[in-house]
């Protein structure tokens, strides 16, 4: 591989990886506020790219209008589900919630699928389209937004959590939820908040990855469970460490096909993140199960 | 007389359901679902097997229809294209799928919460891909047909009639079996389990290897199902085990109870005839199907997380009892009322006193 | 007298910054009921949790009738002894779990009391009798004879243990049915059902009254007798003093005294722990 094309890969893969980035920080976040998983995640993903389109496009909506409404959309969903379907659930085993959320997800999907149609849509670009060459590589301006809005929600969502009141009452709840409640923080509002939260971030992913990568209404399985593991990478705790999973994540699959590296043609792409999950998954388990010995 | 039936209720209940089952498929009885009957019998035994998963261990799968689809698919292969017999084939299948279970299972058992869900939603996925990509022996998305009948002797299981015993019979034998199971020294360890973790560990329960045997024995009822599946359908493709099929497990042990066995035939059972025959007809309002399940989980895992089948089975407490009593049953309970208040006061005020005494 | 069944040597437990169990020796004599006490937050349960496998020290050992409880898994068990992969092999020496412990003779309560409300009162235990049975999935599933036999044993077993406690008449109640005080002791029947030779009990006597509290003492006597080992952790000094024939002082995680009943009593070590310094001046 030239090195031309290494930087292209290493481009397209950042790209992606900001994708799975900002799916990530909404499972971390809904994580480490109320300790479920919330398998809806890629869901809110689909509604922000689907709900973008259909506004701009078929209803003729001007595009910034169309992006606010349709990440607003998505957080509206996310509150809402979490009012109907997680908190009346109340003193659910974790497996009820995890099967409460699943069922949301294909909910979502199910509805979306029925209201927008089966076909794979794209928005338009947000600005004009024609790619830009950068170090070498050709790279679309849109991939140029994606990676710009990844790292202007990092940021923002960083000094959110560790300047601001509710931020800093968000992270109380993630550390210890009874300890928080005794300190007079609502832990039952925290975790509504930190479904808007995500949900909203999901959102603007979807409205963002559309235009360069299409939208339909099954989008969301493949990509949750990406944005899963840049997660897991991360240790669900941090959004840093969520970002970085996903760069790592995206980087990897990226030069994994580009390299053309045994049998991962295309098609297996998808199953290198997979891959990456489950290795994930098991060092983690000797990490994990030497320091549940550890107390 | 009829106090002693209610007493023998369940040995009824079992005996009739037997002997719906054995009239289904005469012509003068509803011969015409044979077929789909054939698909609730192979479906429930994957359910039992994620019944037990999840409600004894309390662990996901969301790919179970993996290992059905990996059944499936060694039979398919081995039978056909390597002419082995189709009985071996089956046991091979088995052997072969639980083994990749336990390798699979042995690194996410050993993490606490609930990272099974999403490694089995991957595995799943994973597979799905795998059956579609592997073209050179799986025959790609059209599949491959071609697949022999199981036959015992010179007696060939070729017509519906035929398969739908040999299915009920393999169906109600894993059934049969999973029940010895709860009710033994290791269903105690795993409802153990399912009480309590950390007081299960601490009388000698590795929890750990439970939750990995469970579902190594899941994915072998899984592809026992799928084995049948293939030797019925003659023709496997990738269709039947993508994600949504995984989600219709799901539902299907959902409904039926998670920790019930006998519920798995009334979960797949409902599950099927709905997908199968009811929204069949609805084409016009699409994606009605997911729409439903998504529904049905949500809705029976707020209110009803025991099951359908179980908060149903709770109804017929009143057949079984005596109207005659009731007057002295209520007594009884208003009796007990004020004692068991008095218990409540007491734990409540030990508990006042806990945290006085806790820096 | 013979080895102590249990002996822990310069046991220490810290999580992240806080020592909870700081450098600890103490000495169980088989047969002999002890006691720890000490004011909260002494580290008592952490030192019961470290025994019973739940966590793992940070440094320290604990021998169980002589022997570490640490041991080798099945890859490393390979490893010729005597080879200078023994350097190596030492590093992959795991830490006995919790569950290994029960099968190995260690018991254990716990302060919340932990049952299995899915279950009825004697399956509950039934369930303390499984390390002391074999049959697995295929004996269970096809009902082999074997099975049956050794269920057998299990149920009179069982209904042994719960008649020791008296609570015989409630056998097919849910366990959760139970008022607190007869919830302690169906607790302790299942950790005896384990057949241990330690049994840990957790501050059995929380939560009960007079009544219940001398019934307690009455069975701790008769796990003497039966030839188990009881250590307890406990705050009522009346039901210590009465049933302990050793006790062990812990506060801030160190070991500050031990003895019989009257010499604690008179330790100013203990009393300065529980009431605080100024006492000692007082009684001059």
């Amino acid at each position: 591989m030239s090195a031309d094309q290494f930087v292209q890969y290493l481009m397209s893969g950042l790209t992606q990886g900001s994708i799975y980035a900002l799916i990530g920080l909404g499972f971390t976040i809904i994580y480490a506020v109320t300790r479920i998983i919330n398998f809806a995640q890629g869901e809110f993903v689909m509604l922000g790219g689907m709900l973008s389109y259909v506004l701009a496009v078929k209803e003729g909506l001007s595009m910034p209008l169309a992006i606010i409404i349709a990440v607003l959309a998505a957080a509206a969903v996310g509150t809402v589900m979490y009012l109907l379907a997680i908190r009346t659930a109340r003193r659910a085993s974790v497996i009820s919630l995890i099967i409460i959320t699943i069922g949301a997800a294909i909910f979502i999907r199910g509805i979306a699928g029925n209201r927008f149609g089966v076909n794979t849509v794209s928005p338009p670009d947000f600005t004009g389209s024609g790619s830009i060459s950068f170090l070498g590589a050709y790279i679309e301006p849109q991939a140029l937004w994606i990676i710009g809005i990844t790292f202007v929600v990092t940021i923002l969502l960083y000094l959110f959590l560790s300047h601001t009141m509710v931020g800093k009452a968000l992270r109380a709840c993630a550390i210890n939820p009874g300890a928080a409640s005794l300190v007079g923080i609502n832990t039952k509002a925290m975790s509504l908040i930190a479904f808007a939260i995500a949900a909203a971030i999901g959102g603007i992913g979807g409205v963002v990855i559309a235009p360069l990568a299409m939208a339909s209404y099954n989008m969301g399985v493949m990509l949750g469970l990406k944005g899963f593991v840049a997660a897991s990478i991360g240790g669900f705790m941090s959004p840093i460490t969520t970002v970085i999973g996903g760069v790592v994540l995206g980087v990897v699959e990226s030069l994994a096909v580009g390299l053309d590296w045994g049998p991962f043609t295309s098609a297996y792409k998808d199953v290198i993140a997979l891959v990456v999950l489950l290795l994930i998954l098991l060092i983690r388990s000797g990490k994990l199960a030497a320091a549940e010995r550890a107390g | 007389m009829l106090a002693w039936i209610k007493k023998k209720w369940n040995y009824f209940a079992i005996a009739a359901l037997l002997i719906f089952l054995i009239l289904i498929p005469f012509d003068w009885f509803l011969s015409r679902y044979t077929s789909l009957m054939i698909i609730i019998g192979i479906s429930t035994m994957v359910t039992a097997g994620l019944c037990l998963l999840m409600g004894y261990t309390g662990q996901v799968s969301l790919g179970q229809a993996a290992f059905y689809g990996l059944g499936a698919y060694f039979s398919a292969v081995l039978s056909k294209t390597y002419s082995l017999n189709p009985w071996l084939a089956m046991l091979i299948a088995a052997l072969a799928t639980g083994a990749f279970a336990y390798a699979v299972g042995y690194p996410i058992f050993k993490l606490r919460g609930n990272y099974l869900a999403m490694a089995t939603l991957g595995i799943g996925l994973i597979m799905w891909i795998l059956f579609n990509q592997l073209s050179q022996y799986t025959g790609g998305p059209d599949g491959m047909s071609g697949i022999p009948y199981l036959s015992i002797g010179g007696f060939t299981f070729d017509t519906n009639f035929k398969r739908y015993y040999l299915v009920w019979c393999f169906c109600l034998a894993i059934l049969f079996l999973s029940q010895n199971i709860v009710r033994s020294r290791t269903g105690r360890a795993l409802r153990a389990i399912h009480g309590n973790e950390a007081a299960a560990e601490s009388i000698g329960i590795n929890v750990n290897q439970f939750k990995l045997k469970i579902f190594v024995l899941s994915s072998v009822y899984a592809s026992l199902a799928g084995s049948l599946f293939a030797h019925h359908l003659r023709h496997v493709s990738p269709q039947p085990f993508d994600f949504l099929a995984s989600i219709k497990l799901v539902v299907m042990a959902v409904i039926g109870g998670l920790a019930s066995i006998w519920g798995a035939i009334f979960g797949a059972g409902t599950t099927r005839f709905l997908s199968d025959e009811v929204l069949l007809g609805f084409n016009k309002y699409p994606q009605l199907d997911i729409i439903i399940y998504g529904l049905i989980l949500m809705l029976v895992m707020i209110f009803m997380p025991e099951g359908l089948f179980i908060a149903i089975k709770s109804f017929t407490f009143w057949l079984k009892v005596n109207w005659r009593e009731l007057p002295s049953i209520m007594k009884r309970k208003r009796k007990e009322l004020p004692n068991q208040m008095k218990h409540i006061f007491r734990q409540l005020l030990l508990m006042r006193l806990w945290r006085k005494t806790e820096p | 007298m013979s080895q102590p069944i249990l002996e822990t040597k310069n046991l220490s437990k810290a999580f992240g910054g806080l020592i909870a169990v700081d450098k600890v020796d103490l000495k169980i004599d088989t047969g002999r009921i002890t006691a720890i006490i000490g004011p909260n937050g002494a580290g008592k349960t952490t030192l019961f949790n470290l025994i019973a496998g739940v966590y793992q020290q940070t440094s320290g050992e604990i021998l169980f009738n002589g022997k570490s409880l640490k041991h080798f898994p099945w890859y490393a068990r390979a490893i010729k002894p005597g080879s200078n992969k023994k350097i190596f092999k030492d590093k992959l020496q795991r830490h006995v779990s919790a569950h290994m412990r029960a099968s190995l003779g260690i018991a254990r309560t716990f302060q919340h009391i932990h049952l299995f409300g899915n279950m009825t009162v004697l399956e509950n235990i039934m369930t303390g009798q499984h390390t002391r049975s074999k049959y697995g999935f295929f004996g269970a599933a096809l009902r082999l004879p074997k099975a049956r036999q050794e269920e057998e044993l299990i149920n009179l077993n069982a209904m042994k243990y719960l008649n020791m406690v008296g609570l015989g008449k409630y056998a097919n109640q849910n366990a959760l049915s139970l008022p607190l005080g007869q919830q302690k002791l169906l607790a302790i029947a299942r950790a005896l059902a384990t057949e241990p030779k330690l049994i840990l009990l957790d501050e059995p006597g929380a939560g009960l009254n007079a009544l219940e509290k001398r019934e307690l003492s009455d069975l701790i006597k008769r796990i003497r007798e039966m030839g188990i080992t009881a250590v307890l952790v406990e705050h009522d000094m009346p039901l210590v003093m009465g049933v302990a024939e050793w006790i062990i002082v812990l506060d801030s995680g160190k070991k500050i005294a031990e003895g019989t009943a009257a010499q604690v009593q008179k330790d100013r070590k203990v009393i300065a722990a529980y009431l605080g310094e100024e006492v000692d001046s007082a009684e001059g």
